[in-house]
């Protein structure tokens, strides 16, 4: 093997296992060989007929050698545990180291549980202040992509095999010339980052190269919100809300807790304010304006169905409205484009509730929204006295943001054909650059094309060369934050794949002609960081995951004039979509963001939490214009705009505004490897460059052909059957109970009773669960938003299979914990509600007394425990569980699981045989380490001790769970919430999690 | 014997015939004897090679769903049970009939019965093997399904004794073990016939070995109708309580649609409206077969039409009372698992089950209909298809729209599930031709003891008046001609 920090550890594997590696030199002998080919050693069939001491020996030897392959490759050098352990491994218990992963600018701290030297599970970094332990679909999920099997592997040259030191050596025979030239033909296409060592390399790399072109650019990026603050502030600085210190909450577009940046800690914050633990305490009220249904919308106590481009209209309605009322705005305001498109009561009672909320509100708008928005909405944010108390700005330090005229400039020069050598760091334009930009045409003006990426994608394909690079488990890095610290993104493995390189070692290649190793390259970046840094403050940066570096939170002077100059008409005109020119909207995946996760099975199968469809994308679309158009689900269309043109299925969307149709990106990948090649539709084939988010000019054909869309929810007929659809309406007020804080104040009782509980008595004695540690669980309905990253958490804990598209559509996804999506009165324009549902863990389990083997019983602390091996599979506990939370493995889901992928897998938690029910244990495995631990610590458990994964990953806290026995427990407590009740709770069941009811705080201006 | 004296009851009640065509003891011997000692008809190997064949594919896709797993068929989350028991709960009515004739109806002292009993518990015992597979390969991991049983084991594991799935085990194997057994020992004089009649050695070897030295001595005639006796009063309950138990499968779960107190007595009327129409379906064909008109006469027919006109109408009647209970409980749920059976997205199975079920078995009301053999032929054809659809109802339209609608979803079968139910009609009717071609399918005996010339007091030469020779003749009494 050829790794490029060859360990002494590495230097004999040949034959075994790529990933595992011996410990022991001498083990390399045929005979040694041929055992670890075979799983099981030859001979030992045969020791009861014949076997002398001399084979015994022989074989007890190699058994020896074969016990010590478990465990694994460590990193050469020194990375530090977060808790202090023994320095060497103890197999069984779990080492946690703190990192960082760089997500565009969006870095997210974490702290990554490894067992036996492999990361298997990913959490947020509890010392980061904002987001604690909370992690996103995306950090989550992200460990998949560290086994997954179809990274590139392999350098390759015109598509032929090559190696890194191949390139090396061409790069060092051309560096010279560069280097004189001084980057002349030289350009290098990476994506944003934030990272102290790239920035110092960028830099060094621009002074080296004066003449390269650079370029950053992203699909997603959230360049308008900065150039609309630039035009604010005079500089791109971008906005940092502190939500817990906000009543009143507008969102333009903006889908702050889901899409937008930084969306986990906006969640967090926001939903501190939703924490009502009596009558006593206030929440804050939530507004939104958007064209589709967000996760956001989750928790808007009002929603304004709105077409994307109306909103910029409606923005000026709203600046016009405050200005009326007094506000001091400049008079320009008034001259903004009217539309009476906008409900003007809606705009009064938001300007009205503004305006009482002074200093106490936010507005916010989203990356759809052009430059000028952004502007209005910084000025409003000022004027209302905002700024400076829930709003401040800051500037991302070491972070480079994606710049639309670098790419530009970038695509002319290729164009031209200036370009003699591109390196693409990163990303994939050949996928997703804008389609009017014809990246894949460029590419071929290019003499020298080098693609470094996770994936030999469709960019690797087009590219000369192409060069695997790092995962960020497995690579030296850093990170800067907009929280105010920085944070070192430490390898947790070797690299899993020999050939390959990391983002800082490419630079320095490229900017020094020199290999060097990314652990040197990072210290360096560092010495000039921390003064005095020694080996003792690095190894503490190491542990703690975070280094605190100021962030200026800044309340900067707003250039008026400048603001007003850009309040053209032209910015704010209304468009409002008609069918013959309609609106065509672009999202980011909630699942695979902007396709980079397309090879993540996890993130496949993962449902967006607002259409909870898997593996696929779609045209959402109202159901008026569905109508209009005769379209019906699962149609498959063509959507084209100008020249560009792409199928796509629709899916009609409640709350989608009419003649709007919403796409999501990062699907329809060619390459993306096995998983995620071919599924869904290409969204970029629409995509012009100067109409990144918001599109108009969309026509849409007549469906030519079917297309089937696995929806984990509303399977079959509950919208068009309305016997169905009345039953559902009867049902929901019981299963998810809310009211609005006046209902609440005047009968804070009103959760429980809203179904009669009769008063029932047990035949028998019942079981005392009044003893001991009794587990429990409570979700806060008030605070979830319906991310799903307890849904990804779980599956990674449990090892939860995923399952394909084919048995997600006949019904038979896994998920251990699912998010229920309901909506909530007229289709056209509903609310939306959430409900995280896992096993209830009842004290009456139906399931428990309708299996015939006793495969699912109570333990003493009220666990409702699956015993595998004894279940045969009859899924009447599944049949008679009320809640549907019971997973059966219809297949053996995990036989064709990758060799590589087995080793994401939690080892605490037995992975499924087909034929065996499954579902949420609590889990179980953490309750027992926890105990253990205290045992052994001879101390008692104290609460929060243990967290279930999905507690652990809530980013707005929702899940709590712990001994509800101990009356200080957190779940205790919030059990004794006079909004607790259980979910038919009214068939005796006794559920062991509880919901705490939602609470609405409508404006009672805008109440019908 | 008592002496028998006319009574005034049979002298206004004449009962026609039981058996018809100037049958004699001889006669009823040569006739069913005949059918299993002369030239296997072309007609039945063409009928057991599509039986085979069907059990061939029985075989199949049951060996696939082994191999492959419980996902080749069609369930899923909501739906954890399909065809698979839908069809266990069909067989397993179907296996009512034979039982409740020859156990009941001999209580009962309904003599009709001995033409159709020895046939009907055949079926029965055909139809409870079939039923058998179902619950044994619907389990995700059949090699381990002897859990189910209550073996001792290392682990000190029991069954759970709470689950109505165990109380199946026993249900059903318990009814299966006393049929067959009820069956044997009603077969024992018709099988020393076959082994006096029996011409090769090894035949009577085999004859003589099942017949257990039977000689139609009177004690041993004695001692048979005792043991007769009590296993139809062993047998009897069972009737009752085999779909009773079956019945808790659902009835004690909390499902609305399952969870219903009116299931034990329902499922019962409903296996036996389902057996008597299999019963039916057979009959009829296999009367005209092997020309048994005189045996199984139009009047035995027709009196099976009206258990299933009773039957049908007290089925009709759950279903009914089903949805006024629903309604009455004030239960969202509950209320909304009825309204979703009759308008909901399986409405169509619920349709097809009150037509089949309800309605059609209704013109049974008209004698003309009730003996018309091609008019009851269709209807009993219907009460099949009827009974498997109420099954599919209660089983699939509860589990698809329960209690969460986030979790509802639509089941359909897999070309997997309908190959199995196929393979199982090959099954049944592999086992049953089987039985027909090899064992008398009417008891000779039994016949023999409702004909007037079973009356001691009988004397044909004699110039009684008509009447005196068809008062009730003991059934006891019989003979191994």
């Amino acid at each position: 093997m050829n790794t490029p920090i060859p360990s002494d550890d590495t230097r004999n594997m040949k034959h075994g296992k790529e990933y595992w590696l011996s410990l022991r030199d001498r083990d390399d002998t045929d005979a040694y060989r041929s055992l670890v080919e075979r799983e099981f050693p030859e001979g030992t069939m045969q020791l009861a007929s014949s076997m002398n001491r001399r084979t015994f020996l022989t074989l007890m030897g190699a058994s020896m050698a074969l016990a010590g392959l478990t465990s694994c490759r460590r990193p050469e050098e020194d990375i530090v545990p977060y808790v202090s352990l023994p320095e060497e491994i103890t197999p069984g218990n779990i080492l946690r180291y703190a990192t960082s992963m760089p997500l565009g600018t969006d870095n997210a701290s974490l702290l990554v549980d490894t067992r036996e030297g492999r990361p298997v599970k990913i959490a947020g970094n509890d010392r980061q202040p904002v987001t604690g332990s909370a992690s996103s679909v995306w950090t989550a999920a992200s460990i998949l992509g560290l086994y997954d099997p179809d990274r590139s592997q392999q350098t390759t040259l015109d598509g032929e095999a090559s190696t890194l030191a191949a390139f090396t050596e061409v790069w060092k025979s051309r560096y010279g010339t560069f280097v004189e030239s001084g980057g002349k033909g030289l350009a290098l296409l990476c994506q944003p980052f934030a990272s102290p060592t790239l920035h110092r390399q960028m830099n060094t790399f621009r002074a080296a190269f004066p003449e390269a072109i650079v370029a950053v650019t992203d699909p997603v990026s959230d360049r308008a919100i900065l150039d609309g603050n630039a035009i604010a502030f005079g500089r791109p600085l971008r906005p940092r809300y502190d939500f817990t210190q906000a009543d009143i909450v507008l969102a333009l577009d903006a889908d702050l807790f889901g899409s937008e940046f930084d969306a986990v800690a906006n969640a967090r914050a926001f939903a501190a304010r939703r924490r009502v633990s009596s009558t006593k305490d206030t929440m804050n009220r939530l507004y939104v304006v958007e064209p589709t249904l967000t996760q956001t919308a989750a928790l808007a106590d009002h929603r304004l169905r709105l077409s994307a481009g109306m909103v910029p209209a409606c923005t000026a309605a709203l600046a016009r409205e405050l200005r009326q009322k007094g506000l001091a705005l400049p008079a320009v305001v008034d001259s903004l484009p009217v539309t009476d498109a906008v409900p003007s009561t809606w705009i009064e009672a938001v300007a009205d509730d503004l305006l009482a909320h002074r200093g106490r509100a936010i507005v916010a708008a989203g990356r759809g929204q052009n430059p000028a928005v952004h502007a209005l909405v910084a000025l409003l944010n000022d004027t209302l006295g905002n700024t400076g108390k829930t709003i401040r700005y800051a500037a991302q330090p070491y972070a480079h943001e994606a710049e639309t005229a670098g790419f530009t400039a970038l695509a002319d020069a290729m164009k031209a054909g200036s370009i003699e050598t591109l390196f693409i760091l990163g990303g994939n334009p050949v996928f997703d650059a804008p389609a009017d930009m014809e990246f894949r045409t460029l590419l071929e003006n290019i003499a020298t094309s080098v693609h470094v990426g996770l994936y030999d994608d469709e960019t690797g394909h087009a590219c000369k060369w192409h060069i695997p690079l790092r995962h960020y488990l497995e690579a030296w890095g850093d990170v800067s934050s907009i929280h105010g610290h920085l944070g070192v993104v430490q390898p947790l493995i070797e690299p899993l794949y020999a050939d390959g390189i990391s983002d800082v070692e490419l630079l320095q290649l490229l900017v020094t002609g020199a290999v060097e190793k990314g652990y040197d390259i990072v210290r360096k970046t560092w010495a000039e960081i921390v003064p005095g840094l020694d080996e003792r403050s690095w190894r503490s940066i190491l542990h703690d995951g975070l280094y605190p570096s100021a962030v200026q939170l800044e309340t900067p002077p707003l250039n008026l004039a400048s603001v007003a100059a850009t309040m053209d008409t032209r910015s704010f005109v209304p468009l409002l979509p008609s069918r013959e020119n309609m609106e065509l909207v672009f999202r980011i995946s909630p699942a695979v963001h902007d396709g980079r996760f397309a090879n993540n099975g996890w993130l496949q199968e993962f449902p967006d939490p607002v259409t909870k469809l898997t593996w696929d994308n779609a045209a959402l679309i109202s159901r008026k214009t569905a109508e209009e158009n005769g379209l019906t689900d699962g149609d498959l269309i063509r959507l084209s705009t100008g020249n560009h043109e792409a199928p796509m299925p629709v899916w009609i969307m409640p709350g989608q505004a009419d003649n709007t149709i919403t796409v999501t990106l990062g699907y329809g990948r060619r390459t993306a490897g096995r998983v995620g090649s071919g599924v869904g539709f290409n969204a970029y084939r629409l995509r012009r460059a100067d109409a990144p988010f918001i599109d108009r000019g969309l026509r849409i054909g007549p469906a030519f052909a079917r297309h089937a869309l696995a929806c984990v929810q509303d399977h079959h007929g509950l919208d068009t059957e309305r016997m169905a659809r009345e039953g559902v309406r009867e049902r929901l007020p019981q299963l998810y109970r809310e009211a609005t804080v006046d209902e609440y104040a005047a009968h804070p009782d009103f959760a429980p009773e809203r179904v009669e509980l009769l008063p029932l008595r047990n035949q028998w004695e019942d079981h005392p669960y009044d003893t001991g540690h009794q587990w429990g669980m409570s979700i806060d309905l008030n605070a979830c938003i319906g991310c799903g990253a307890c849904t990804i958490a779980c599956q990674s804990e449990n090892n939860i299979p995923i399952v394909g598209k084919e048995q997600v559509l006949n019904g038979r996804e896994m998920h251990w914990i699912r998010i229920d999506r309901y909506f909530k009165g007229e289709e056209e324009d509903p609310g939306m509600r959430v409900m995280p549902v896992a096993c209830h863990h009842c004290e009456m389990a139906p399931c428990e007394q309708v299996c015939p083997v006793a495969a699912t019983s109570h333990d003493e602390e009220g666990l409702n425990v699956m015993t595998y091996n004894r279940c045969i599979g009859t899924r009447y506990c599944s049949n008679n569980c009320p809640y549907k939370v019971r997973r059966f493995n219809f297949y053996n889901y995990t036989t064709d699981l990758p060799e590589v992928m087995k080793m994401a897998q939690n080892p605490d938690v037995s992975v499924r045989f087909r034929g065996v029910m499954e579902k949420c244990t609590y889990c179980t495995q953490r309750i027992t380490r926890s105990k253990i631990d205290a045992k052994r610590d001879g101390r008692v458990l104290a609460d929060g001790d243990i967290r279930a994964a999905c507690e652990e990953a809530c980013p707005t806290q929702a899940i709590i769970f712990g001994d509800i026995n101990n009356p200080d427990s957190r779940v205790a407590k919030e059990k004794a919430n006079e909004r607790t009740y259980g979910m038919l709770a009214e068939y005796n069941l006794r559920p062991r999690t509880t919901y705490l009811a939602r609470l609405t705080n409508p404006n009672t201006k805008l109440e019908d | 014997m008592n002496t028998p004296k006319p009574t005034m009851v049979s002298a206004v009640l004449k009962e026609a015939p039981l058996v018809q065509g100037g049958l004699t003891f001889r006669g009823i011997t040569e006739k069913i004897s005949g059918i299993v000692e002369g030239r296997t008809p072309s007609l039945w190997w063409l009928l057991f090679g599509m039986a085979l064949s069907g059990t061939l594919i029985l075989a199949g896709s049951v060996g696939w769903l082994i191999y492959e797993g419980t996902g080749v068929w069609g369930l899923n989350n909501p739906v954890g049970w399909g065809w698979a028991i839908v069809n266990f709960v069909f067989w397993v009515g179907i296996g009512h009939a034979g039982t409740l004739i020859s156990a009941i109806l001999f209580l009962l002292r309904q003599r009709w019965r001995t033409a159709i009993n020895r046939f009907a518990e055949a079926m029965t015992i055909v139809a409870v093997i079939c039923a058998g597979i179902f619950p044994a390969i619907h389990v995700g991991r059949i090699w381990i399904v002897y859990y189910m049983f209550p073996v001792p084991n290392q682990m000190d594991m029991w069954p759970n004794f709470r689950s109505p799935l165990l109380w199946d085990v026993f249900a059903v194997g318990t009814y299966f073990t006393v049929s067959f057994l009820f069956w044997y020992v009603g077969l024992v004089p018709d099988l020393a016939t076959f082994r006096d009649r029996a011409k090769k050695k090894i035949k009577r070897m085999v004859f003589g070995a099942l017949s257990l030295g039977w000689r139609g001595g009177n004690r041993q005639w004695k001692h048979y109708e005792l043991s007769y006796l009590m296993l139809a009063g062993l047998a009897t309950p069972l009737v009752l309580s085999v779909h009773s138990v079956v019945s808790t499968d659902f009835a004690t779960s909390l499902i609305p649609g399952w969870h219903t107190t009116i299931f034990p007595p329902y499922f019962v009327a409903g296996a036996i409206f389902s057996g008597f129409g299999m019963v039916l379906t057979l009959a009829i064909i296999a009367r005209r077969v092997f020309r048994l008109e005189n045996l199984i006469t139009v009047d035995h027919l027709e009196k099976m039409n009206k258990i299933i006109l009773v039957t049908g109408s007290m089925v009709g009647y759950a279903y009914i009372m089903e949805f006024f209970i629903a309604w009455y409980s004030g239960n969202i749920y509950e209320v909304f698992a009825f309204i979703n059976r009759g308008f909901g997205n399986y409405a169509w199975a619920y349709w097809i089950m009150f037509l089949c079920n309800v309605i059609t078995p209704q013109l049974f009301w008209f004698r003309k209909i009730r003996r018309s053999i091609p008019v009851m032929f269709t209807l009993s054809i219907f009460v099949n298809i009827g009974m498997w659809f109420e099954r599919f109802v209660i089983t699939v339209t509860s589990l698809s729209r329960d209690f969460l609608p986030s979790s509802w979803d639509y089941y359909s079968p897999t070309t997997w599930d309908v190959l199995t139910f196929i393979g199982s009609f090959g099954l049944f009717f592999t086992l049953f031709l089987l039985f027909l071609r090899f064992l008398p399918m009417i008891s000779m005996a039994e016949v023999k003891g409702v004909m007037p010339e079973a009356d001691p007091h009988h004397h044909p030469d004699a110039h009684h008046p008509p009447d005196t020779h068809h008062h009730p003749a003991p059934v006891e009494k019989g003979g191994a001609a």
